[in-house]
């Protein structure tokens, strides 16, 4: 298969793409099961959860946890490999106001991430 | 793919990195994000765009609800002046740090884009038929998983 990037073929691929997503059409993704009891041990009142999804790369995912909350890259590769296996991981932890801002910045860089009460 | 025998982003010392990139990647990349930024001034509406508007609580809907009141125009904004950066400096031999993640976030997202309407999953590249065409989308979306790819390598190494 020729995967080799020609010139000419982008934009009709991405407009292929947008008719290949009509509006009305329900893009299946994996929800997150949300019955699961979520294991921590923290007190603190909000947690914050990034799911595995298969499109970022792992090396991106641990990049971005270095990033934004400054762990060292040992904490942020292991904490990568608990979404990538167990599906997610808690990364942060704090009041609401707090979590909102990790969410978002976990958003801003394309990470499926969440907040919950504890 | 093309094979390389410089790395695509050449850390070379005070957060300055030399981008090997060829003209024709070059202009991929400054379509795609002109491409997404389009799309973004079409609405949300798109499905293909979901992954870039994710819910912020998986059950609440009175705190998801909160959530996106506060964080959407942020958000779109951050989305535009990311891709307008990328756009704006692809043709550039070397990029500053800020630039370098921008480049990241911003093809990144032009991934997450692509993943979404191609259904992409962790079994990776389907079998597809040669002339299937969803081939070049497939083309594009491997090609910016290198690059993203090389921009978290250079500024891995790098991080301070």
């Amino acid at each position: 298969m020729d995967l080799s990037l020609r010139p000419g073929t982008l934009r009709p691929a991405l407009a292929g793409a947008r008719l290949a997503a009509p509006a009305e059409t329900e893009i299946e993704l994996d929800e997150p099961d949300l019955d699961e009891d979520i294991d921590v041990e923290l007190e603190r009142p909000w947690i914050v959860l990034v799911w595995n999804d298969p499109i970022n790369l792992m090396s991106y995912v641990t990049y971005v946890l270095q990033k934004l909350f400054g762990y060292s890259h040992e904490k942020a590769e292991s904490l990568m490999l608990d979404v990538h296996e167990k599906g997610r991981a808690v990364v942060s932890n704090g009041s609401k106001e707090k979590a909102e801002l990790d969410v978002f910045r976990l958003h801003e860089h394309g990470l499926w991430a969440t907040m919950q009460k504890d | 793919m093309v094979f390389r025998f410089r790395r695509t982003f050449q850390p070379k010392g005070g957060d300055r990195f030399v981008v090997n990139l060829g003209s024709e990647e070059r202009a991929v990349i400054k379509a795609v994000c002109e491409d997404l930024a389009s799309v973004l001034e079409d609405g949300e509406a798109n499905p293909g765009l979901r992954r870039l508007f994710p819910t912020g609580h998986a059950t609440d809907p009175e705190v998801d609800r909160q959530y996106q009141a506060m964080v959407h125009d942020d958000l779109l904004s951050s989305r535009r002046e990311v891709l307008s950066a990328v756009g704006a400096s692809a043709e550039r031999d070397e990029l500053d740090r800020a630039t370098l993640e921008q480049w990241m976030v911003g093809l990144n997202a032009v991934r997450l884009v692509l993943g979404t309407v191609l259904d992409v999953s962790e079994d990776g590249l389907p079998d597809l038929d040669r002339d299937d065409p969803e081939i070049p989308a497939w083309a594009v979306y491997e090609f910016l998983g290198s690059v993203v790819d090389a921009a978290v390598a250079a500024l891995a190494e790098t991080l301070g």
